[in-house]
This record gives structure tokens, sequence and C-alpha cells, in this order.
């Protein structure tokens, strides 16, 4: 074929076909099945190696393109006993969809003439009827010098800081994992020589979520592998933990520890 | 005892401020007028702007007038300023609406099956415009919804009512007639959007 077309212009596969049939110049009513069967074969072959979405509605037409090429094969008139009785021509339903569609592929064409016609006119959105009604909206009553000079101290501060976050590249912290925390938490208990440390303790200062998460899971791992024991006397109360000290006989927690987080 | 002329200039100043289609039995209930008479200032109201070649214009669309710019002023106001344009519709929506605007009140399924696609989502899109609405329901299997168009469609498109679709039991004739490198330089403006 040699031929490229921009596959995406095909509203559907009668768009396709039709587009076929008048490239091909032939006659509506007197489709060559078989070589309009292959050339849409092929387009659809191309719209999939194009990577276009080929739409089942392809695959159905293509399987009754195939079926109508398969039926004009066979003899078409059945000799009785009383002459020939012509049988339908298998194209018939087909031919019938086709200028179905075309009459509105035409209509549409059409509509789009109106549309860009009436496009040329403008007019006016709706006005707002509140002045008329009486219960106009309250406007902010404030003096323009003093809501300039505010918004100008806005900008001025914005420009200063701006000014100093130039100078500092922001460095991403690596996220921790939780054996990293583990250890911090370990670490936090000798360094302290605690042996009772809270829970909101272990979340550094500048903490967002990611590392009040990461703590708590990690406090779960500690329990699990035995290093500490949480108490927590009260639904979103504070959490406590206690190291486990080697040897030590484990004692079941009290109470129920609550990820829901009060602080941040 | 308002006269016909305080009347119109009435209709005039309301329509100005309304800026929406103005219904006319609205304008009526206003000076307790007959429907009947509200119209005929309408029409000549109408008829007046036209004949004087104004720059505005008023239109129809199914009993409501409204204010509009006269079209041939178009690049002006595009010199002037740049105008929200609407949207244009997609090629698809365009083939949809035809269906449903000739053939309502129909269902989805007929819909598909004159197009050979799907169509749920252009529907979709076009229920969201208001060009089309939901019309109740067929009494076929399953009692499909029924579309049709709405006055946001006649208005869209510059028609006063749904009898002035133009017709199109013969244009096949037209269309088969069509040289076919026509068909190819208006589907590349088609995909203009």
């Amino acid at each position: 074929m040699g031929y490229k077309v921009k596959l995406d212009i095909f509203e559907g596969p009668f768009d396709l076909l039709v587009y076929l049939i008048e490239r091909a110049e032939m006659n509506i009513y007197d489709i060559q099945v078989a070589e309009i069967t292959s050339q849409y074969l092929s387009y659809v072959e191309q719209m999939k190696e194009a990577d276009v979405n080929v739409a089942t509605e392809f695959m159905v037409l293509a399987a009754s393109l195939i079926e109508i090429k398969s039926k004009m094969l066979l003899p078409r008139s059945v000799p009785l006993e009383n002459g020939f009785e012509q049988e339908e021509d298998p194209r018939n339903e087909l031919v019938e969809q086709i200028l179905e569609y075309k009459k509105f592929k035409a209509a549409a064409s059409l509509l789009e003439t109106y549309q860009q016609e009436k496009m040329r006119c403008f007019q006016k959105p709706k006005e707002d009827l509140q002045p008329y009604v009486g219960e106009a909206d309250q406007l902010l009553s404030l003096d323009i010098r003093r809501f300039v000079s505010a918004f100008n101290l806005f900008l001025r501060k914005k420009q200063r800081v701006d000014e100093v976050r130039r100078h500092y590249t922001r460095v991403e912290r690596q996220k921790q994992s939780v054996e990293m925390k583990v250890q911090y938490i370990v670490d936090f208990f000798k360094r302290h020589s605690f042996r009772q440390v809270f829970f909101k303790e272990l979340v550094p200062p500048s903490g967002n979520r990611y590392d009040v998460v990461l703590t708590f899971t990690s406090m779960l791992q500690m329990i699990r592998d035995r290093l500490v024991r949480v108490e927590q006397h009260h639904s979103f109360g504070e959490m406590s933990l206690e190291l486990v000290l080697p040897g030590e006989e484990e004692y079941g927690e009290k109470g129920e520890a609550n990820d829901d987080q009060k602080d941040d | 005892m308002t006269t016909k002329k305080t009347i119109k200039s009435a209709f005039e100043s309301m329509m100005f401020v309304w800026g929406e289609p103005l219904d006319v039995k609205t304008a009526a209930d206003v000076f307790d007028i007959s429907w009947k008479e509200a119209y005929d200032c309408f029409l000549e109201l109408k008829q007046e702007y036209e004949q004087e070649g104004r720059g505005i214009r008023i239109i129809e669309i199914n009993k409501t007038f409204q204010f509009i710019t006269n079209g041939d002023n178009a690049p002006y106001i595009e010199r002037l300023c740049t105008p929200v344009k609407e949207k244009k519709l997609s090629q698809s929506a365009l083939e949809v609406l035809a269906i449903i605007a000739y053939k309502q009140p129909i269902t989805k399924g007929e819909i598909d099956s004159i197009r050979g696609i799907k169509c749920d989502r252009v529907i979709e899109g076009l229920l969201k415009k208001e060009l089309i609405q939901e019309k109740g329901r067929s009494n076929g299997i399953g009692r499909p919804i029924l579309y049709g168009t709405t006055d946001a469609f006649l208005g869209h498109f510059g028609f006063e009512n749904i009898r002035d679709l133009p017709d199109i039991e013969n244009i096949e004739s037209a269309v088969t007639a069509e040289d076919p490198e026509d068909e190819v330089y208006a589907q590349q403006i088609k995909l203009d959007f």
C-alpha cells in the first residue's frame, strides 16, 4: 500500500469503511467485498502496530466483512421447481448500515457549519442581579492604602525569605528504615542510661508523619523481638517504652498500643 | 393601559439585564399581558433590530429571546478583545448529536448501532454540556433511557426550534457526489480541536 494515514481520524469502524470505499471510488451499491475486506484488515493491523488501542467494534466489523466475503463465493440463486428464486444479496444489510451512517456523518458536518456560524455571535452572561434584589453582597470595608501596604509587607517578607532560601540547598534526608530506627532507639536507651522513655521522645522534633509512623512500626518490631515493653494507660494516652533487660521475665503488655498519634 | 411601545422598550431592558434567553412567559407575567401579545412584541423587536442593521441582534430559541452580537462583527470584536469562545464539539460528539437530533427520542443502543461503536462517553459529555437530556424510557427490553436535544442545543447551533434542522433525507446524493479530495480536506479541519 505504501500509504500512511492518520489513524486517529476514524470515529469508528463504519467511518473507516466509508473512507476505504470512497478512496477506492467504489459504488456503494456494488462493493468489492474481497478487496475492501483485505484493505480494512490491513488498516486494523496498522492500528495495532501504531499501538492504537483497537476497539473491539473494529474487530466485529472485520468479522462481518469476512462473513459477507465468504457468502459472496456461494451461488446465490437456488433452483426451485418453479424456476429460480433469487436470494438476498449478502451485502444488503451492510450497505444499508453504511448509508445510514453516512447520512448522519453528513448531518454532523452540516451541524458543524451551523456551529461555526453561531460562534461568531457573542452573548452576555447573565447579570448578577443581586444589586437589584436589595441583598447586595457585603464588601470588605478596608482602606485601599492599608490594603496595599499590607500586601506589600507580605511581598517583601516573601522576598526576604526567598533570598535566604536561595543560599541554602535543601538536603533531602534519606528516609530511615525500620532497622535503622530500631538501632537508634536501642542507642537512645544506652546513651541516656534510661530504662524508660516516652514514645514522643523518640520522634525527632522536626518529625513529620513519616517519622511518627516509622517510630511506631519500629516500636512494634521491638515489642515482637522482646526488646521493649510498652505501656499505655488509656486510649490516645502517652506510650512509654521500657527496655527489657536480658534474662528478664517477659510480661504481657498492658493496654493496647494505639497508632493514632496526638503529636503532629 | 401600557402601550406597546412601553412594553417593547421594557422587554429590551429586560433582555439586556437577563443576558440568558428570556422566556416569553416570564416577560408576559411582568406586564400581566397574554403570552401571544408578549410574543408578538418580541418578534417586532427582533425585526426592528434586523431592519436597522444593528450590531446587536435578537435570536429566538424555542419561545425565548436573547440578545447576541451580529455575527458579521466578529472580526472587530476579536480585534478589541479575545472573547472566550465556547469549546467546539468534537467530530464524534457532532455525529452523536446529529443522530439524537434527527431521531429523538432515541436509545443509546440505537445510537451505537448507527455509529458501529459504543458512544457511552460521548453521551455522558453531551449530557454534561446539557446539549441533550433524558426523555423518559423506552418500552423495550430493560426499558432503556431515551435521549433528546435541549434548548441549549438549539442555542449552540442557532436554531429557533427543532423544525429548523436542515433536511437530511436526500443528503446521500450530495455526499456521494462529493470529491474525495474535499473529504480529506474537511477531515483535516476537523482535527483542529
